[in-house]
C-alpha cells in the first residue's frame, strides 16, 4: 500500500483514477456501486467513448448535461449543468466525508463516488431541492433553530442525509441518527446541534408539519 | 533636555487636542500573540453596553441570521463562484521532501484545453509537496489530466522529516543556519534543580504530540475575476477579506490595490490555516494575468494536506515535583516545536498553573515538511498536554484527587469555582475512585479528567464600521470583517438592532467584501474583541443622530426621546409615539450614515475555562468510550449564546478528535506522507461525540471577549488524565490510541485478556 502510494505521488497520479475501473477498497455502499458500475460491462460508461450529452433528473425537473465518461455526479451537478447547482459540496472526492450527499431514488449516496452517465433516469435530489419556494423543510427550518451550522460547508450533506432518514423513518431514535449521519464530517463539531436539530424535525414531522 | 514631544499623544496634548489614553493590545502575528502598546483617543462619552436584563436579543439565543442561505444551498463559497471563461487552475506539487527540479512545461500545453503551465521559482524545492508549477485548463478534469502529463525532472536532494533525522549528526541541513533555530531559555537552571531536589514527589516524562491537520472543509483557494480590463474582485476562501490586498495580489495583476474587490461571503472553515492566500492565491493572479480570463484555484485535498500548513508537533521532556501538601515547586522542561520549515508554536511551559521555581528551554527543530500555521490557540493545547498530565502525575503520586490539586496551585477563585461547575456535571462527587484507577470487578473502568486553560488576546482599533439608515428605515450595518461559521454576521446585525430597539430581521448586515471598510483577521479570538466595540460605537452614534433629528422635527428636547420596541417615544409624554419608519422619514432623503470605532471600555480580556471528561475504558480491547465532556468557559458579555455554545462544542468536539485520532503520519525512509486524504487522516465523526456540556460562566460581567480558542486548550488533556484515572495506564503520547492502552495494560499486568 505504501509503495503504491510513493508511486503514486512521486508519479503525480491521482487516486481518483480508479474511478474509471482500476477497481479500489470499496468503504461505503455508494462506493461500492460506484465501483461496480465503472467495472460492469453493460454500464453505460463502459459504452461511451468521449463526451456525451445526457438528462439528469434533478429536484423534480430534467437538466441537460454534457459529461465525460469519468464525470462523477458531483462534478456534473457543480459543473456541468446550466446554472450549476453548487450547493452539494466536494471535500474528500474519495467517500469518505459526506459532504456530497444527495438522494437517489430517496436513498442518500455519495455524488462524488457515482458517475454521472450512470444515474441518468435516477431521481436525484439535492440540497437546492429542500425548501417549497421560500418555505424550509423541516429539518432545515430545525437546524436553523438549534444551530446545526456554523460554516456551513457540511450542512448540505447533513441535511441530505438527515432527510433520506426522517422520510424513511420519522420516528427515528437517537442511535438511529448519528448511525445515518455517521458518514458525514463537520470539522466545525456542530455535530450536538445536529443531533439537537434532527431529533426536533423529526418530531414536527410526526406531528403532521411539513 | 529636549522640548520636543516624544509621543503623538503628548504632541496632540501640547497643541490642545483632544487627550489620547494609552493601551495594550494584542495582535496575531505569524500564529503567535503579540503585544503592543498604542494610542487612541480618550473618550468619556463612549457608549456602553445595556445592563444584562436590559437586553433583549445580546445574551439570548438567537438563530443565525445566514441561516436560510446555508441550509438551502444559496450561500456562495470561494469554491462555488462561476464565472463566464473561467479557467481552473491546479498546482503540480513535488513529490520528495527536497530536490532539485525542472519544469518541461511543453509536456501540458501540447494537452486540448490546457490554457497555461507556469513554473513556481524553478530550482530547488524546501519541503514535502511544494509547488513546482501552475496550470490552467478548460475544466477541473482537463487540469487534472495538465496536472499529471506534466513532464518534472526531479533529482531528490538529502532530507530530514522526522526530529531525529534534524538531530541527526550528519542531517541534511533543512534551514539556513542548521536544524535548530530560536533557542530560548526562562528562569534560573540551578535554583530549579535546587528547588527540585527538595520535593516529595517528582515526576520525570516526555510527552509527545503529533503534528494535527486544520481539515477546513473547504479547502484553500481564491477565484480571481479578472477579463484583462483595469480592475478585478478576487473570491478568496480566507479569514482575512483584507489579505487580499497585504499581500499584494492586485500588484500580480498590474492593477492597483483600489482597481481590487476582495469578497469573503462565506468561507468553509479556517481554524487559523486561512489567513495568507499563500501560494495558490498567487498562482491564481499570474495565471489569470496571462490569460486574461478567471481562474478559480482550489486546493485539492492532497494539496491540503501537503502545503496549507498544520498545528505543530511537540517533544517535551519534563521534570517537575511538588511538596507534600500538593504544591508545585520545581519544573525543568525541554521544548522541541516541529513545525515543518516554520517555527512551530508553543506558549512555554509551565502552563497556567503556579510553579514556585523553574526553568525552561524551548527552541523549534526544523525539518522538510511544510510550515505550521496558526491553529486555534497556537501552541496551547500542546503545553496543555504536558503540564496537565504532570500535574496529574504528581497529584496521583501524592494521594490527592485531581480537582483538589488543581485547586491549590491555581490561585484564581474563578478557575476554583470553573472546576466545581464541571466536576458537578460529570458527576464527581460520586465518582468513586477520585485518586486512583477504578478497582471495580468490572472489565470496563470508569474514570474523570480535569484540564484548564486560559486566553489573553484583547481589542485594538482595527474596524471601521457604518451604519446607514434610509428614509424609510431601513437599517444596513456594513463592515469589511468575515463570517468563518462563529455568527459573526449574526451579532453584527444584532449589536445594531439591540442599540436601536429595532427585531434582528429589521437589520441587515453586510460583511465580506473590502470595501466595506477596515477590519481585522479572524484570528486569536480577536474578531469579536475588535469589531463588537466598533459596531456598538457606530450604532449608538446613529442612535444620538436619529433621536437629535426626530427632536428636532417634534421640537422635543433630544435627551427627553427614547427608543423601544421599534419606537420612538417621549419620556414624559409615553402616548406621544412614532413608528421607527415614520420617524426615520424625518432623516431627509439621503437618510444618515455613521461610522464606528474600536472604544476601549467595550471590550475586554483575558478568559478561563475548565473541562471534565467522563470516560469508560474497556480494559479487554483498550477502547475508549467517552461519557461526557463538560465544560465551563467565560467569554465577558455572550453575544450570542446560542452561537457562543455552538462555539465550545465546536472546539471541544475539534479537540477530543485530536486527543483520541489526530496524527499526521509520515514515512521516516520513504519521506511520504501515508495519510494525506480524509480516508486515512482519522478525525471524530458522529459516533465518536459524547454529551457535551457548554455552560457559559455567567458570573463574568465584563465586556464581550472572544472564545474561539480558549475551549479548544484542554480537552484531549482531560481524556488523558481520565483514562489515567479509570484504568492506570499513563499516555505519554498522543494520539491516546487503544493499541497504546493495551500496550499500558500489558506493562500495568491489568489487561482483561489476562498475561499476554
Ligand atoms: S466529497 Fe464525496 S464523500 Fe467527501
Ligand atoms: S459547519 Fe463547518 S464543517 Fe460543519
Amino acid at each position: 500500500m505504501t509503495e503504491r502510494r510513493v508511486e503514486e505521488e512521486r508519479r503525480g497520479f491521482s487516486r481518483r483514477a480508479f474511478l474509471q475501473g482500476a477497481g479500489g477498497v470499496a468503504a461505503a455502499s455508494s462506493l461500492t456501486e460506484a465501483v461496480h458500475a465503472a467495472q460492469d460491462p453493460a454500464s453505460e460508461v463502459q459504452r461511451m467513448r468521449g463526451p456525451e450529452e445526457v438528462e439528469l433528473r434533478v429536484n423534480g425537473g430534467t437538466l441537460p448535461a454534457t459529461v465525460e465518461p469519468r464525470t462523477t455526479l458531483l462534478d456534473a451537478l457543480r459543473h456541468r449543468v446550466d446554472p450549476p447547482l453548487t450547493g452539494t459540496k466536494l471535500v474528500c472526492g474519495e467517500g469518505a466525508c459526506g459532504a456530497c450527499t444527495v438522494l437517489v431514488d430517496g436513498r442518500p449516496m455519495y455524488a462524488c463516488m457515482l458517475l454521472a452517465a450512470d444515474v441518468v433516469g435516477r431521481e436525484i435530489r439535492t440540497v437546492e431541492g429542500l425548501a417549497d419556494g421560500d418555505g424550509l423543510s423541516p429539518v432545515q427550518e430545525a437546524f436553523c433553530e438549534k444551530d446545526g451550522l456554523m460554516c456551513g460547508f457540511c450542512t448540505p450533506g447533513f441535511l441530505m442525509s438527515a432527510t433520506g432518514l426522517l422520510e424513511r423513518k420519522p420516528d427515528a431514535d437517537a442511535e438511529e441518527v448519528r448511525r445515518a449521519l455517521s458518514g458525514n464530517f463537520c470539522r466545525c463539531g456542530t455535530q450536538p446541534h445536529i443531533f439537537e436539530a434532527v431529533a426536533e424535525a423529526g418530531r414536527r414531522l410526526r406531528e403532521g408539519g411539513r | 533636555m529636549s522640548s520636543t514631544p516624544r509621543t503623538a499623544a503628548a504632541a496632540a496634548l501640547q497643541e490642545g487636542e483632544a487627550p489620547r489614553e494609552r493601551i495594550k493590545v494584542t495582535k496575531v502575528v505569524d500564529g503567535e500573540v503579540v503585544e503592543e502598546w498604542i494610542e487612541v483617543a480618550a473618550s468619556d462619552d463612549a457608549p456602553r453596553w445595556q445592563a444584562r436584563e436590559d437586553l433583549r436579543l445580546l445574551d439570548s439565543d438567537l438563530r443565525r441570521v445566514d441561516g436560510p442561505a446555508k441550509v438551502t444551498g444559496r450561500a456562495r463559497y470561494t469554491h462555488d463562484v462561476r464565472l463566464p471563461g473561467m479557467k481552473y487552475g491546479r498546482l503540480v506539487r513535488c513529490p520528495y521532501p527536497a530536490a532539485r527540479c525542472t519544469v518541461d512545461v511543453d509536456s501540458a500545453t501540447a494537452l486540448p484545453g490546457v490554457r497555461v503551465v507556469l513554473t513556481i521559482d524553478d530550482g530547488e524545492t524546501r519541503y514535502l509537496g511544494q509547488p513546482v508549477a501552475a496550470v490552467a485548463a478548460d475544466t477541473p478534469e482537463l487540469a487534472e489530466d495538465a496536472v499529471r502529463a506534466l513532464a518534472v525532472r526531479f533529482e531528490e536532494l538529502p532530507w530530514a522529516v522526522t526530529r531525529d533525522q534534524a538531530l541527526a549528526e550528519d542531517a541534511a541541513p533543512v534551514g539556513r543556519d542548521g536544524n535548530v533555530a530560536d533557542v530560548r531559555t526562562d528562569g534560573d537552571l540551578d535554583a530549579a534543580e535546587a528547588a527540585l531536589a527538595t520535593c516529595d514527589a517528582t515526576v520525570e516524562a516526555t510527552y509527545e504530540v503529533p503534528v494535527q491537520h486544520h481539515v477546513c472543509l473547504e479547502t484553500h483557494g481564491v477565484v480571481v475575476d479578472y477579463r484583462g480590463g483595469d480592475e478585478a474582485t478576487i473570491y478568496a476562501s480566507t479569514q482575512w477579506t483584507h489579505v487580499v490586498h497585504r499581500e499584494r495580489l492586485p500588484e500580480r495583476l498590474g492593477l492597483e490595490g483600489s482597481q481590487v474587490e476582495s469578497v469573503v461571503e462565506y468561507m468553509g472553515g479556517g481554524f487559523g490555516s486561512k489567513f495568507p492566500t499563500g501560494i495558490e492565491g498567487r498562482m491564481a493572479c499570474e495565471l489569470s494575468r496571462e490569460l486574461g480570463a478567471p481562474v478559480h484555484m482550489m486546493l485539492t485535498r492532497r494539496d491540503e494536506f501537503l502545503l496549507a500548513g498544520n498545528r505543530s508537533g511537540t517533544h517535551q521532556t519534563v521534570r517537575a515535583g511538588a511538596t507534600a501538601d500538593g504544591k508545585l515547586r520545581a519544573m525543568v522542561s525541554e521544548v522541541d516545536k516541529l513545525g515543518g520549515i516554520g517555527r512551530g508554536s508553543h506558549p512555554g511551559l509551565p502552563y497556567v498553573y503556579d510553579v514556585e521555581t523553574s526553568h525552561l528551554r524551548i527552541r523549534s527543530v526544523l525539518t522538510n515538511l511544510d510550515s505550521n500555521r496558526a491553529m486555534r490557540a497556537p501552541g496551547h493545547p500542546q503545553a496543555s498536554f504536558a503540564m496537565e498530565s504532570t500535574v496529574d502525575e504528581l497529584a496521583h503520586q501524592l494521594g490527592i484527587d485531581g480537582l483538589e490539586f488543581r485547586k491549590r496551585n491555581l490561585a484564581s477563585l474563578v478557575y476554583h469555582r470553573q472546576l466545581d461547575a464541571v466536576a458537578e456535571a460529570v458527576g464527581w462527587a460520586d465518582h468513586p475512585n477520585k485518586v486512583g484507577p477504578d478497582t471495580s470487578d468490572s472489565e470496563v473502568k470508569t474514570g474523570i479528567g480535569f484540564g484548564v486553560s486560559t486566553w489573553g488576546t484583547r481589542g485594538r482599533p482595527a474596524c471601521v464600521v457604518t451604519v446607514r439608515i434610509g428614509p424609510d428605515g431601513a437599517v444596513t450595518v456594513l463592515s469589511g470583517t468575515q463570517d468563518l461559521g462563529t455568527g459573526t454576521r449574526t451579532y453584527v446585525a444584532a449589536i445594531v438592532a439591540e442599540e436601536l430597539a429595532l427585531p434582528l430581521d429589521a437589520v441587515e448586515a453586510r460583511i465580506g467584501h473590502s470595501s466595506y471598510g477596515a477590519a481585522n483577521g479572524s484570528g486569536g479570538s480577536t474578531t469579536v474583541p475588535c469589531l463588537a466595540p466598533a459596531v456598538k460605537d457606530a450604532a449608538h452614534k446613529a442612535r444620538v443622530a436619529v433621536l437629535a433629528r426626530v427632536a428636532e422635527v417634534l421640537g422635543a428636547d433630544p435627551a427627553r426621546l427614547a427608543l423601544h420596541r421599534g419606537q420612538v417615544i417621549h419620556l414624559e409624554r409615553p402616548d406621544e409615539r412614532l413608528g421607527w419608519a415614520e420617524a426615520c422619514s424625518a432623516l431627509g432623503a439621503d437618510g444618515l450614515t455613521t461610522t464606528g470605532e474600536w472604544v476601549a471600555s467595550l471590550t475586554d480580556a483575558g478568559v478561563h475555562g475548565a473541562q471534565a471528561a467522563r470516560v469508560q475504558v474497556d480494559t479487554l480491547t483498550g477502547q475508549v468510550k467517552l461519557e461526557k465532556i463538560a465544560c465551563m468557559q467565560d467569554c465577558g458579555l455572550p453575544l450570542n449564546r446560542l452561537a457562543v455554545r455552538s462555539q465550545i462544542n465546536g472546539a471541544i468536539v475539534e479537540a477530543l478528535s485530536y486527543g483520541l485520532f489526530e496524527e499526521r503520519v509520515v514515512d521516516p525512509d520513504l519521506g511520504v506522507m501515508l495519510n494525506a486524504c480524509l480516508g486515512d487522516y482519522k478525525i471524530a465523526g458522529c459516533a465518536d461525540i459524547p454529551e457535551i456540556v457548554a455552560m457559559i460562566d455567567d458570573e463574568d460581567t465584563r465586556g464581550p471577549i472572544g472564545i474561539g480558542e480558549p475551549p479548544i486548550i484542554p480537552t484531549h488533556s482531560a481524556i488523558a488524565n481520565a483514562i489515567f484515572n479509570a484504568c492506570g495506564v499513563r499516555l505519554r503520547s498522543m494520539p491516546l490510541s487503544c493499541d497504546k492502552i493495551l500496550d499500558g495494560l500489558v506493562a500495568n499486568g491489568t489487561w482483561a485478556g489476562g498475561e499476554a
